[in-house]
C-alpha cells in the first residue's frame, strides 16, 4: 500500500496566492488558455524524467502528480501461465540457498537458469529443500518439491548428511542436472561437496569437473568465471554452481511444485554416513567488530540525534552495529569509518535503522542493497521516511530512550561515569 | 718530590690510558671490517681544523672556547710531558707550558661558565664533571710549572700544597688522559680524530670530489651563501649487498667498524637533538640518545649511565645492550627508528660528522628485510610497489590520466630523442600534485623546452621504500627504472620531486644509471637567466616565504635557485629563522608519514608556525610531499604553492609559433650547461 | 602466540598458489592463500609446511612462492621455511599429484586459500583433494581455535560478518576465508633463506578434463535491466518512470515515544531480528495492558 503524503502547510501556502511563499510551492501550470482562447501547453513542464535519464511524457489523461499510486498497481504481477509437466523425461535439480527460510534472488535466478535447462527436454525442475514450509516455488519455477528436511537437522551446517541425501536421489533418480547457488557457506559447499563425490565415479576414470561460478548459459554452452579475469566457456556440465544473476528469473508461468518422494531404500544408509564436522552453533559476534559493509544490522544516526550517548547504548541494546550520516562524521560524533554512503560504506544489512538521518542522495545510494530500511525522524516529508519500509515520525533521542526502557536496559543516570559500569554489568 | 712524582704520574697515565684505548679499539673492531688504509691518520689535522672546525664555528662562542681548551690542553700535555715527563726543564718550555696552561684555563672559565645552568640539550653527568676537570689540569699544571721559570720556587718544595697540587693535577690528568682511553668524556677527542680519519663518507672533507659535485651544475652555485659546504654533500644511502649472509643491522656488530668508531665520537652537545623534528613533535626520538645507545650497545652495559634528555615518552635507564645482542627491541624500541623522517638536520648539525641517518636506516633495513615489521602502512606501500610500481597500489597506467587534455608528448614517440624527460613522480596520481605538474608542464611549454615524459613507462623511483628499509625492492625498482632510461635519448631529467631528483641523482649511480637531473627549480631558474620566460612581476608586496625541502637544500644543496626563481618573480622572502640549511623538515620524509609514529605535535604544525611567524600570507614549497604535509595543517593557515604554480600564474603567456621549439642542438643556451 | 604442545604433534600443511594482483595483474602472494599461510604459521610456527604443484622452472613462479617463504619470521626460532614444489605442466592435473603426494606426506591439517586467482579458479581443488583421500573438508573459515590430535575447532564465516564454530575430524583440508587475518609482511631476507625443494617421482597425469574447455578474457557481465512484463504500455511507462524511493512504506506519526518504541520493537521482531529471548520488562507488559 502507498501513501500519498501531503504536507498540509505546503498545500495551504500552495492555494493561497496572496501567501508570501506561494511560488516556492505553486507548480507552475503546464496547459492554460491563452488570450486567444487557444489552449497552450509547456511541453518542458510536462512529463517526468525516467531513470533512464529520459524525459517520458505520460499521455495517458493520467496526471503526472498521482504517478506513485498508479506506479504501485504497475508493479502488480499480470496472471502467470500454469505449467503442469506430468510425465517428466528426467529431472533438474535445484537446491536453493533459502537463507532466513526463503527464495532469495539468487534462488529465483538458479530456479531461471534450471528452467532454461530443462523447458525444451520436457525435464522437471525439482526443488531439494533441507526444511520444510518453503513459499514460493510455484512462481519460482519448481516443477516438483523434494523435502529433505527429514534426513538433515534443519538449520545446522551438516554437509555430509546432506551430501548423503543428494547421492540417495542422484542414485535414484540421476538427474540431468544439479543447479546450487555458488555461495559459502552454503550452495557453494554443499555443491562442491556433491561435484567432488561425482568426480570419482565408480569406474576409476576421471570424471566430469563442475561449472562453478557459472553466470550464463547459451547454445548448450556454460560460461564459468575463472582466475585472473577469465572466462572457462564449456558444455554444460552436470553439476553447476551458479552466482547470482546467472539467469532471468522465471516470471510468467506457474509451476506446481508438487512434492515428490524418493524411494531410496533407506536401509541402513544414515548410518553410512561418515562423519567428521560437526556444527557448535554461532559464536557471538561483537556488532563493532563486524565489517560495517557486512553488518547484518545497523542502527545509523545522523543530525537529528543529540543524544550520543543514548544513540550507543541503543545500538548495544539492540545488538546493532553503529552508522552514521556523513554530517555525523563531519561534525565529529562519529568515526570516517562508520560513514554510510556513496562517500562513506555501500551497506546490505538486513535491517537498517535511520534516525535523524534526512537522506541525502548519498546516504540513500549507499543503503540501496538494505532488505529493510525504518527511519526515525520528526520531518515526515524527508527522503529517509519516503524511502523506508516503517517510518516513525518521532524524535530519535525519545524514541531510542524509550526503545531502551522497553527492552529492559534504560540507560543508566545521566551521569556519564556510571555509564561504563552499567555497560559491563 | 715533585720531580719523582710527576714523571710517574704522567707515564702511568699516559700507559694506562693507551690500554684503555686499546680496549675501545678493540670494541670498534667488532664491527664489520673494511680494509684500512692507515695513510687516513694524516688527514686528521686537515679535516679536524677545517671542516670540523666549519660546523663547530656555527656557534662562535663555543668555537672559541673549544680552541683555547683543547688547543691549550693539548699543548700543556705535550709540553708536560717533555718538561715533567722527561725533565728537560727549559724555561722557555716552562713559559710555554704557563701559556697553554693558561689558554686553557680562560677556556675551561667559559666551559663552566656555560655549565652553570646548562641548556637542555647538554648531557650532564660525566660532562658536569669534565668541566671542573679541565679547571684542575689547567690550574695544577700552571701552578706545578711555576718553578720553571723561577717563580715561587720555594714554595713547592714539600709540604701539603705540593700533595694538593699533585692530587689537581693528578684529578686532571685523570680525566684527560686517562679517561679518553676508558670511556670518559674526553674519548671524544681520541674517537673523534680517528672517527675524523677513516670516516665513511670522505667526500664530506672535499668540496672537489667527483662523487659531491652536484649533479645540476647550476650557476648560481657560486653565490649561494647559504650553503657552507658546497660541494661536500655526500647524502646518498649505501648500497646493500643483497647477497650478503645477514641484511642490514640487527646487533650493534653489525655496524661497519667505521660507524661504531663514529658513535664513540659523540660528544653529547644535543645539537641534533635541538634540530631533530621529530624529538620536537614529541615522538620517541632523541639522535644524541640514539648514539649513545648504539655505545651502550657497542660496550655492554644499560643506558642507566645516560646523563641527558632521553626519547620523548620512553623513561632512560629501562634499556640495555651488548654488541652481540639484538639491537631492537631491548636498547632501542623500534618506533624510535621509524620516527625518523631521514631529515638530516642531525648529520648537517653534528660537529663530530655522525651519520645518524645511516646508522637508522641500517637498522631499519635489518626490520623490514629480515624481521617483516615495517610499519602496517609502510608494509603496505611496500607491497604495493612491488605489485604495481607505485606506493599507492594504482594502475600505473592511470599515471598521465590527469594530462589527458595536456597533450604532452611521450618519449616513445621520438626516437631522435628529447632535450628533457619530465619526470613525473608518484605524485602524478595526487590531484594537489598534479596542479603542480600542470603548471610545471605550462612552463615548460612558454620556454619553449622541447620535452617529453615516460608515461606508463615510468616507475616509482623507489625513495620510500629504500628509507623504510626494502634495499631490495628500491634496487628492483633503480634497475628497472635505469633499464626504461637506457631505451631511450634525453639530455637531461627534471623533476617537481626532490625525492626522485635526489635518487635518480645520487643514488642511481650506484647501479649504473649517471644522469644529469635538475629540479624543476634550478630548472627554472635557468631558463630565467635564460630570458626564455616572461613573468609580470607581482605589484601586490605580498609576503611569502619558502621552505627548503629537505632533499633539495640538505641533502643536495640547492638552496638559491628557488630563491633567485621568487626573486625573479619580484617577491620579497621573508625568510624563516630555520631555513637554508637549517631548515625543519615537513614531516613526510623517510617514509615517517606512512610510518605515522604518534607523538605530542605534529611536525608539518609545528613547521606552519615556523611559516606564521614569518607573517607570510604564501608559503612557497618545492617538494610534493611538503605540499602534501603543510597542506595537512588545518586552516585557517597561509597558503602553499608550489614554486611552478607560483611562475606559471605570473607567466605572460607568448604567441609562439608550434616551430619554434628549440631541438638541444641549436639551443645557445643548453649547449652551456655541463652535461 | 606459540601454539600448544598438541597442536605441535599435528603437521600442518599449507598449499599456496600464484596470485594475480587485481590493477596490474603481476603474479604474487595469492590474499587467501597467504592467510592460510598465516594461519598455519600462528598455530605450527616454523614447523609449517608449504607446498605447490607447478612449473619448476618458472622464475616467475619462484618469485611469487618466494614470497610465501618471505613470511617465516617473527615465529621464535630462525628456520627458514620449507617448500615442496611438485613438478608438473600446466596441462597436468594438480589433484593428482598433489593426493598422491599428501597421502604419503604425513599431514593432518592442510591449510589453503579457497580459491585460486589464476587458472581455473573453481575452489574445487579441495573438494576433490579431500574426496580421494577420504579427508574431511571444510571451506570457508575465518580462524583455527584449537587444534588435538584427533580434531580441530574452527570458525567458520558466514554471511554479514557472522561466525559459527565447527569441530572437524583430522586429517582435515580447509579452506581459508578472505575473512581470516591479515598475512604478515613478507620479507627478503626469510624468503631468500628459504628453501623451494622440487619433489622427485611425483607421477603427472594430464586434465583430460579441461581439454573440451575453452577459456576468454572474462567479459563483463551485463548490467540486469528492470523488465516489466505487462500488455500495457502505460503500465510499463508508469514503472520505469515511477520513483523507487516512493514505493509504499509505513508511515506512523503521533505516536508517544513509547508507542513508537514499542511499534519498532514489534516490527523488528516479526522480521526476526530481534530474538526474544529477554523476559518482558514491566514497562513492557504495562504498555501491553494498554492496548
Amino acid at each position: 500500500m502507498s501513501i500519498r503524503r501531503i504536507d498540509p502547510h505546503a498545500e495551504r501556502m500552495r492555494r493561497n496566492r496572496l501567501h508570501p511563499r506561494h511560488q516556492e510551492f505553486a507548480r507552475p501550470a503546464w496547459r492554460w488558455i491563452s488570450a486567444e482562447g487557444v489552449t497552450r501547453v509547456n511541453p518542458h513542464l510536462v512529463g517526468a524524467i525516467g531513470p533512464n535519464g529520459i524525459k517520458r511524457i505520460d499521455r495517458s489523461g493520467a496526471s503526472v502528480e498521482s504517478s506513485s499510486v498508479s506506479a504501485s498497481q504497475a508493479s502488480a504481477e499480470p496472471s502467470r501461465r500454469q505449467i503442469v509437466i506430468a510425465e517428466p523425461a528426467g529431472y533438474v535439480m535445484v537446491v536453493p540457498e533459502l537463507a532466513e527460510g526463503r527464495l532469495s534472488d539468487h534462488d529465483r535466478d538458479l530456479f531461471g537458469l534450471a528452467r532454461q535447462l530443462a523447458d525444451d527436454r520436457r525435464l522437471a525442475v525439482t526443488a531439494i529443500t533441507f526444511q520444510g514450509g518453503v513459499t514460493g516455488l510455484e512462481e519460482a519455477g519448481a516443477d516438483r518439491w523434494l523435502d529433505l528436511s527429514a534426513s538433515a537437522e534443519d538449520g545446522d551446517y551438516c554437509p555430509e548428511a546432506r551430501l548423503a541425501g543428494l547421492e540417495r536421489i542422484e542414485a535414484s533418480l540421476s538427474p540431468a542436472h544439479w543447479l546450487f547457488a555458488d555461495t559459502f557457506p552454503g550452495g557453494g559447499d554443499l555443491g562442491r561437496r556433491l561435484a567432488a563425490r561425482l568426480s570419482v565415479p565408480s569406474d576409476g576414470a576421471q570424471g566430469e569437473r563442475a561449472a562453478t561460478r557459472v553466470w550464463q548459459v547459451a547454445d548448450g554452452k556454460s560460461l564459468s568465471r575463472a582466475g585472473d579475469r577469465q572466462d572457462i566457456q564449456r558444455d554444460v556440465p552436470r553439476v553447476l554452481l551458479a552466482l547470482p544473476e546467472c539467469a532471468e528469473p522465471v516470471s510468467e508461468t506457474r509451476h506446481e511444485a508438487r512434492p515428490m518422494m524418493v524411494d531410496t531404500g533407506q536401509s541402513g544408509t544414515d548410518a553410512a554416513v561418515d562423519i567428521g564436522i560437526i556444527d557448535r552453533g554461532r559464536v557471538a559476534v561483537d556488532p563493532q567488530q563486524i565489517p560495517l559493509a557486512q553488518a547484518p544490522f545497523i542502527l545509523s544516526a545522523g543530525r537529528g540525534i543529540g543524544d550520543w550517548e543514548g544513540y550507543h547504548h541503543a545500538a548495544r541494546v539492540l545488538g546493532a552495529s553503529e552508522g552514521a550520516s556523513r554530517v555525523a562524521v563531519d561534525d565529529g560524533y562519529m568515526p570516517r569509518a562508520r560513514q554510510v554512503g556513496a562517500t562513506g560504506t555501500f551497506v546490505s544489512a538486513s535491517c537498517y535503522i535511520a534516525v535523524g538521518i534526512s537522506g541525502a542522495v548519498q546516504h540513500l545510494q549507499g543503503i540501496a542493497r538494505c532488505q529493510r530500511v525504518i527511519a526515525i525522524n520528526s520531518d515526515p516529508s524527508c527522503d529517509m521516511v519516503k524511502r523506508a519500509d516503517l517510518a516513525i515520525i518521532a524524535d530519535g533521542d525519545d524514541v531510542l530512550k524509550a526503545l531502551c526502557e522497553s527492552l529492559g536496559q534504560p540507560k543508566a543516570s545521566s551521569q556519564p561515569g556510571e555509564e561504563p559500569l552499567h555497560d559491563a554489568a | 718530590m715533585l720531580q719523582t712524582l710527576l714523571p710517574i704520574l704522567i707515564f702511568a697515565a699516559l700507559i694506562v690510558g693507551a690500554i684503555g684505548a686499546l680496549r675501545r679499539v678493540r670494541l670498534w673492531r667488532q664491527g664489520r671490517r673494511s680494509p684500512m688504509v692507515w695513510r687516513r691518520i694524516l688527514l686528521i689535522p686537515k679535516r679536524y681544523l677545517n671542516d670540523l672546525h666549519h660546523v663547530v664555528a656555527r656557534d662562535k662562542a663555543m668555537a672559541h672556547t673549544h680552541v683555547a681548551t683543547a688547543g691549550g690542553f693539548v699543548a700543556a700535555m705535550a709540553l708536560a710531558v717533555v718538561v715533567h715527563g722527561f725533565g728537560w726543564r727549559h724555561p722557555i718550555l716552562g713559559g710555554l707550558l704557563l701559556a697553554a696552561s693558561a689558554a686553557m684555563f680562560v677556556g675551561a672559565l667559559a666551559v663552566n661558565r656555560r655549565r652553570v645552568k646548562p641548556p637542555e640539550k647538554l648531557s650532564r653527568g660525566p660532562w658536569q664533571r669534565l668541566s671542573k676537570s679541565l679547571l684542575a689540569y689547567s690550574v695544577g699544571m700552571f701552578l706545578i710549572s711555576l718553578p720553571l721559570v723561577g717563580i715561587a720556587p720555594a714554595l713547592f718544595g714539600g709540604g701539603v700544597l705540593a700533595v694538593l697540587l699533585i692530587a689537581l693535577v693528578a684529578w686532571g690528568v685523570l680525566e684527560m688522559i686517562v679517561g679518553m682511553g676508558w670511556g670518559g668524556p674526553m674519548k671524544h677527542a681520541f674517537a673523534g680524530s680517528l672517527h675524523l680519519a677513516f670516516h665513511r663518507r670522505p667526500e664530506r672533507f672535499d668540496d672537489r670530489h667527483p662523487k659531491s659535485i652536484r649533479p645540476s651544475g647550476h650557476q648560481f652555485d657560486q653565490d649561494a651563501s647559504h650553503d657552507e659546504h658546497r660541494g661536500s654533500r655526500s647524502t646518498a644511502l649505501f648500497p646493500l649487498d643483497l647477497n650478503a649472509e645477514k641484511l642490514g643491522v640487527e646487533k650493534p656488530a653489525d655496524f661497519q667498524w667505521e660507524q661504531l668508531l663514529g658513535f664513540d665520537a659523540c660528544v653529547q652537545c644535543g645539537r641534533c637533538q635541538a634540530v631533530c623534528p621529530a624529538f620536537a613533535a614529541g615522538q620517541p626520538l632523541n639522535p644524541k640518545k640514539l648514539i649513545q645507545d648504539m655505545v651502550v650497545g657497542m660496550a655492554g652495559g644499560t643506558d642507566s649511565g645516560y646523563a641527558g634528555s632521553g626519547y620523548p615518552g620512553i623513561e632512560v635507564g629501562k634499556h640495555h645492550g651488548a654488541s652481540a645482542e639484538p639491537i631492537v627491541p631491548q636498547l632501542v624500541e623500534a618506533e624510535t627508528l621509524w620516527a625518523c623522517t631521514t631529515c638530516r638536520a642531525c648529520v648537517e648539525e653534528c660537529p663530530m660528522m655522525i651519520e645518524h641517518v645511516d646508522a637508522i636506516v641500517d637498522m631499519r633495513r635489518f626490520i623490514t628485510l629480515e624481521r617483516g615489521e615495517t610499519p602496517e602502512k609502510g608494509a603496505a606501500a611496500i607491497d604495493n610497489l612491488i605489485a604495481t610500481d607505485n606506493p599507492g597500489g594504482l594502475d600505473n597506467a592511470s599515471r598521465l590520466d590527469w594530462a589527458a587534455d595536456l597533450e604532452i608528448p611521450r618519449i616513445q614517440d621520438r626516437p631522435e630523442g628529447v632535450d628533457v624527460l619530465l619526470w613525473l613522480g608518484d605524485g602524478a596520481f595526487d590531484m594537489r600534485n598534479q596542479r603542480t605538474l600542470r603548471a610545471l608542464v605550462k612552463i615548460l611549454r612558454a620556454g619553449n623546452v622541447d620535452f617529453a615524459v615516460l608515461g606508463d613507462e615510468e616507475r616509482d623511483s623507489g625513495d620510500v621504500a629504500r628509507r623504510l628499509g626494502d634495499e631490495a625492492t628500491f634496487q628492483r625498482l633503480a634497475e628497472r627504472n635505469i633499464a626504461t632510461f637506457s631505451r631511450y635519448r634525453f639530455q637531461r631529467i627534471v623533476t617537481a620531486d626532490p625525492h626522485s631528483f635526489h635518487v635518480i641523482g645520487r643514488e642511481y649511480p650506484a647501479f649504473g644509471g649517471e644522469y644529469v637531473v635538475k629540479h624543476h627549480s634550478t630548472f627554472i631558474a635557468e631558463l630565467f637567466d635564460a630570458g626564455r620566460l616572461s613573468v609580470a612581476t607581482s605589484e601586490q608586496r605580498e609576503t611569502i616565504t619558502y621552505h627548503d625541502p629537505c632533499y633539495l637544500g640538505r641533502y643536495n644543496g640547492e638552496f638559491a635557485a628557488p630563491r633567485q626563481v621568487l626573486a625573479a618573480l619580484g617577491l620579497d622572502v621573508a625568510e624563516m629563522e630555520r631555513s637554508g640549511y637549517r631548515s625543519r623538515c615537513c614531516g613526510g620524509g623517510g617514509g615517517a608519514a606512512l610510518s605515522d609514529v604518534p607523538g605530542k605535535a605534529r611536525i608539518p604544525d609545528m613547521r606552519m608556525i615556523d611559516v606564521r611567524e614569518t607573517g607570510a600570507t604564501t608559503v612557497a614549497v618545492a617538494c610534493p610531499q611538503c605540499t602534501a604535509m603543510l597542506e595537512g595543517v588545518v586552516e585557517p593557515r597561509p597558503q602553499i604553492k608550489d614554486l611552478a604554480e607560483l611562475v606559471a600564474d605570473a607567466l605572460i603567456e607568448q604567441p609562439t609559433a608550434a616551430d619554434d621549439i628549440v631541438s638541444p642542438a641549436d639551443s645557445e643556451f643548453f649547449d652551456e650547461v655541463p652535461a | 602466540m606459540m601454539p600448544p604442545d598438541d597442536a605441535n604433534s599435528v603437521s600442518v600443511f599449507a598449499l599456496v598458489s600464484s596470485g594475480r594482483h587485481p590493477v596490474s595483474g603481476r603474479a604474487g602472494r595469492a590474499r587467501e592463500d597467504a592467510r592460510a599461510v598465516e594461519m598455519g604459521l600462528m598455530l605450527a610456527g616454523s614447523a609449517l609446511k608449504l607446498a605447490h604443484a607447478g612449473d619448476a622452472d618458472d622464475g616467475a613462479l619462484r618469485d611469487c612462492l618466494e614470497a610465501y617463504l618471505g613470511m617465516f619470521h617473527g615465529l621464535g626460532d630462525d628456520r627458514p621455511g620449507e617448500l615442496s614444489l611438485l613438478p608438473m605442466t600446466t596441462e597436468d592435473d594438480a589433484v593428482a599429484a598433489l593426493s598422491e603426494w599428501l597421502a604419503n606426506s604425513g599431514a593432518r591439517l592442510v591449510l589453503t586459500g579457497q580459491r585460486a586467482e589464476c587458472g581455473e579458479g573453481s575452489a574445487m581443488l579441495p573438494y576433490l583433494l579431500a574426496e580421494r583421500l577420504g579427508w574431511s573438508v571444510v571451506a570457508g573459515i575465518a580462524a583455527i581455535e584449537s587444534v588435538d590430535a584427533g580434531s580441530a575447532t574452527l570458525l567458520q564465516a558466514l554471511p554479514q560478518g557472522q561466525r559459527r564454530r565447527l569441530d572437524v575430524r583430522l586429517p582435515c583440508l580447509v579452506a581459508v576465508d578472505a575473512v581470516a587475518p591479515a598475512p604478515r609482511q613478507s620479507a627478503f631476507g626469510p624468503a631468500r633463506r628459504g628453501s623451494i625443494n622440487v619433489v622427485e617421482g611425483i607421477e603427472t597425469s594430464p586434465d583430460t578434463a579441461r581439454r573440451a574447455w575453452q577459456t576468454q578474457p572474462a567479459r563483463a557481465r551485463p548490467r540486469r535491466l528492470k523488465v516489466v512484463k505487462s500488455g500495457n504500455a502505460r503500465d510499463r511507462f508508469k514503472a520505469a518512470a515511477a520513483k523507487s524511493s516512493a514505493s509504499g512504506g509505513q508511515v506512523l506519526s503521533g505516536l508517544t515515544p513509547d508507542q513508537a518504541a514499542e511499534k519498532l520493537i514489534d516490527y523488528l521482531r516479526k522480521e526476526k531480528i530481534l530474538r526474544e529471548e529477554k523476559t518482558p520488562s514491566i514497562s513492557e507488559e504495562a504498555s501491553a495492558a494498554d492496548q
